[in-house]
């Protein structure tokens, strides 16, 4: 490859990739306080929350699906570790407060997870959209929430439990570490397993991987389980940031984590998509925020322009695939 | 009789495609009052000639006449302004309309005054009780076209042909999917339509409609005009010999195995509405083909074989195991496969790169512990590439750019990687180049060599002839008889597929 096919081929597969880095350049040059090790450290803690959703987002619209309830399953498992922490030690039984928190944990990660399983089961057995059935689950999670709160916060953590959420390993904040962390397992996952390469065949065209012999029903429920999941598990970290299990946390998560993984350049129609690309969604969007933060810019103002790089961020995609095509 | 003042003719149609021609010189007169049958095999031209009447294409040469004068069709709308009418096989009815706004879409009267805005209903359904009672059938017009049957359906298709009042109707294989009394209502229709002068071309596959509707059978081969001959002329040996020519068999490999001994067994095999108590073996290293005509069942029974589309009742024998197949993931994993008929939407994920289409049934064989990685992959793909002589510039560029006989072999090469024992294809060579049909043919012959059986549906019936080793016929959902090639001539195996279903 001559250097001008190579700087062609940066341009069609690395553009975003250059936007992220020319906005930095800007931001750097422009707002006081953005390139610094505190600043940047505290966007990447500010995106892995969504930010571990969004990768398992990106398998799920890779498969074809959609799962709107991601929003309302946080704030679900938030409120369900706390309600689990709260009863498991004081009222129902007297555990110690640390084993206490390790069951909760462990069970909104599951049924996390399950609820996820569910809306591919409906999916596949029944043949309800999965759109339809994580809008119910939305609602229904939400109210859940409400349910075993009883509108108002529950807080039975003990100090200790903010590490989740708000602590630092060797200076890095530790929900950066589970964002990186996901990042890697969904990545090595989609790439270099039967089941990652499945999820493509599955998304691109259900019919004939179900004539390839691929198992499409296990494929749709294990990708919805583990975006649920990976729901569940942002849910713990939130309610360790705020040290309660409020139900109205995380509202309109859902279109947050959709918005970065369109930007990444995965495709609504299934398919086509990388968890590296949504990788650099999420970042850009947390930089992008930041930055405008730093600047002074309204929240109104930030809603309006990232509207636009939605818009922009898929129009482009667009145009290089039909340039690609010719 | 009065004189027919209708017609349409062509003048030396030709068509040409990037690397082939698909209409050569086509000069020929189509008679109002009358019922032509336009006839061919796959790729013989037909639809390249329909599309350039209906002026959906333009010819690359040669012009039409309408009723003697020539006419430029640009567009459908040229076409319609015309009189020219076609009425597609995919039926386009809008389910949730009437009847009656279906005959009438984009036409619906309207009340005069308020803008011209407003549907003058009892109009809309008055026009249409109008064009149907023409045609001498007798339907609600207020229903919702989806509760229509399919040769209902068909009908209101006719009569809102009908509506544009055409000199000129073109009837792309209307009875494809009706059944023997639907096709029957459906003819009076058409009986009741030559009395009104308008030309009818009328496309089929079923040979055996010919005598019952047809006046004058038109052939075509490779794009170039056979002849047209009267029905009176028809008979079974004229049409075969005017639809493939002179005949030359190509001779199978000589070092070609003798299948012997029973390997897979099918025992009373039945699936409701597809077909009824199949039973069959086949042996190791037997290439066996099924011949039948569209709708004997050929397809659903592969299906069903893979698990694709379970069958109601039976079993298959593989290997000593008895089993009933439930879905193609547990058929692989008895050793069969399938290449399915539709391979563009069905064999091959379009926007998936070469690469993993050739992976997608094997990724369990090609990891390990459950890991892939990219070179395991690419020392596959790499011999796929050399063994089935797959032209591909990059094996990592979406399928979508190959060409059909390439794209065929990478769901052969897909399938040939999960070490199969019983290759399923149907239609193996549908739409592809002859160069490509002989490789497909060499392809086969190496399975069989290496052991694999392989059943092959095809309905170019001189291919089974020419690669198989045992055909079975299969007409209307049962298997009537088990001949060798050797036993039959095609025009033998044409006439017994063609039979009539008692």
């Amino acid at each position: 490859m001559n250097t001008q096919s190579k700087i062609q081929s940066l341009f069609t597969n690395g553009i975003l990739e250059i936007i992220l880095v020319l906005l930095c350049v800007v931001l750097a040059v422009t707002a006081s306080g953005f390139l610094t090790a505190e600043n940047l450290l505290n966007v990447l803690r500010n995106v892995s929350m969504q930010g571990v959703i969004a990768f398992g987002m990106t398998m799920v619209i890779i498969s074809g699906e959609i799962d709107l309830s991601v929003g309302s399953a946080v704030a679900f498992s938030a409120c369900l570790t706390a309600f689990l922490t709260q009863k498991l030690s004081a009222e129902w039984a007297s555990l110690p407060i640390t084993l206490a928190i390790a069951i909760a944990i462990i069970f909104a990660l599951i049924i996390g997870f399950f609820l996820g399983v569910f809306t591919g089961f409906m999916r596949t057995r029944y043949q309800v959209p999965s759109f339809i059935t994580t809008l119910a689950l939305m609602t229904g999670l939400s109210g859940a929430a409400e349910l075993i709160t009883n509108g108002f916060p529950l807080t039975p953590f003990p100090s200790w439990y903010n590490f989740i959420g708000g602590g630092y390993i060797f200076g890095i904040p530790f929900p950066a570490l589970l964002f990186l962390l996901t990042f890697i397992i969904l990545q090595f996952l989609m790439n270099y397993t039967t089941f990652g390469r499945s999820v493509y065949a599955v998304g691109g065209n259900a019919e004939a991987a179900r004539l390839s012999g691929i198992n499409v029903s296990r494929v749709k429920m294990m990708v919805l389980g583990i975006t649920a999941f990976l729901a569940a598990l942002s849910g713990i970290m939130v309610s360790s940031e705020i040290m309660s299990g409020t139900a109205t946390t995380a509202k309109g998560w859902e279109l947050d984590v959709i918005a970065a993984v369109i930007i990444g350049g995965t495709s609504l129609m299934g398919g086509v998509g990388r968890i590296w690309g949504t990788m650099v969604g999420v970042v850009f969007l947390g930089v992008l925020m930041n930055g405008m933060t730093l600047l002074n810019v309204s929240e109104y103002w930030q809603h309006v322009v990232r509207g636009v790089i939605i818009l922009v961020a898929v129009l482009l995609n667009l145009l290089q695939k039909e340039k690609t095509r010719r | 009789m009065s004189i027919p003042t209708h017609s349409l003719q062509t003048r030396f149609l030709r068509k040409e495609y990037p690397g082939t021609v698909a209409l050569d010189d086509v000069s020929v007169s189509f008679l109002g009052g009358k019922i032509h049958a336009l006839i061919g095999k796959n790729g013989a031209g037909k639809s390249t000639l329909v599309k350039i009447i209906a002026g959906a294409t333009q010819p690359t040469r040669g012009f039409i006449l309408v009723d003697g004068l020539e006419v430029s069709l640009s567009s459908p709308r040229d076409a319609l302004e015309r009189g020219i009418v076609a009425v597609h096989q995919e039926l386009s009815l809008v389910p949730e309309l009437t009847v009656a706004e279906n005959i009438l879409l984009g036409r619906l009267p309207k009340k005069h005054g308020l803008g011209n805005a407003v549907i003058d209903w009892r109009l809309v359904f008055d026009r249409a009780e109008q064009i149907l009672a023409d045609l001498g059938i007798h339907l609600d017009v207020r229903e919702k076209a989806s509760t229509l049957g399919i040769a209902q359906q068909q009908v209101v298709e006719i009569a809102k042909a009908m509506s544009y009042e055409p000199s000129i109707l073109i009837l792309d294989e209307p009875t494809s999917a009706l059944a023997q009394h639907e096709t029957e209502r459906l003819f009076d229709v058409l009986k009741r339509l030559k009395t009104r002068d308008v030309v009818l071309l009328y496309i089929t596959h079923r040979l055996q409609e010919l005598h019952e509707i047809a006046d004058t059978v038109t052939v075509l081969r490779n794009g170039a005009l056979v002849g047209t001959i009267g029905i009176d002329q028809a008979t079974p040996a004229a049409i075969v010999q005017m639809m493939f020519g002179e005949v030359v068999q190509r001779s199978k490999p000589v070092d070609l195995i003798a299948p012997t001994e029973a390997f897979i067994e099918v025992r009373s095999l039945s699936r409701a509405g597809a077909f009824q108590d199949v039973n069959f073996n086949i042996s190791k290293g037997e290439v066996l083909g099924i011949a039948g005509l569209l709708g004997s069942g050929r397809t659903e029974l592969l299906r069903a074989m893979f698990g694709a589309d379970p069958p109601d009742s039976g079993e298959l024998i593989i290997a000593g195991h008895h089993v009933r197949p439930t879905s193609p993931e547990q058929m692989k994993e008895l050793g069969v496969a399938m290449t399915p008929e539709n391979r563009k939407d069905q064999g091959l994920v379009q926007l998936l790169s070469t690469r993993i289409n050739l992976c997608m049934s094997s990724f369990n064989r090609i990891a390990s512990h459950g890991f892939l990685t990219r070179a395991r992959e690419e020392r596959l793909v790499e011999r796929n590439v050399r063994e089935l002589d797959i032209k591909v510039a990059r094996t990592d560029a979406p399928i979508a750019f190959l060409s059909g006989g390439n794209q065929q072999k990478v769901v052969i090469g897909k399938w040939l990687n999960t070490n199969p024992r019983l290759v399923l294809l149907d239609e193996p060579t549908r739409g592809i180049d002859v160069q490509a049909k002989q490789q497909m043919f060499q392809i086969i012959w190496e399975m069989s060599k290496r052991g694999i059986s392989c059943v092959v549906v095809s309905s170019e019936l001189e291919e089974l002839l020419d690669i198989c080793h045992r055909i079975l016929i299969m007409r209307a959902g049962r298997i009537v008889s088990d001949v060798r090639p050797s036993e039959l001539s095609l025009e033998n195996l044409f006439a017994a597929c063609m039979k009539e279903e008692a």
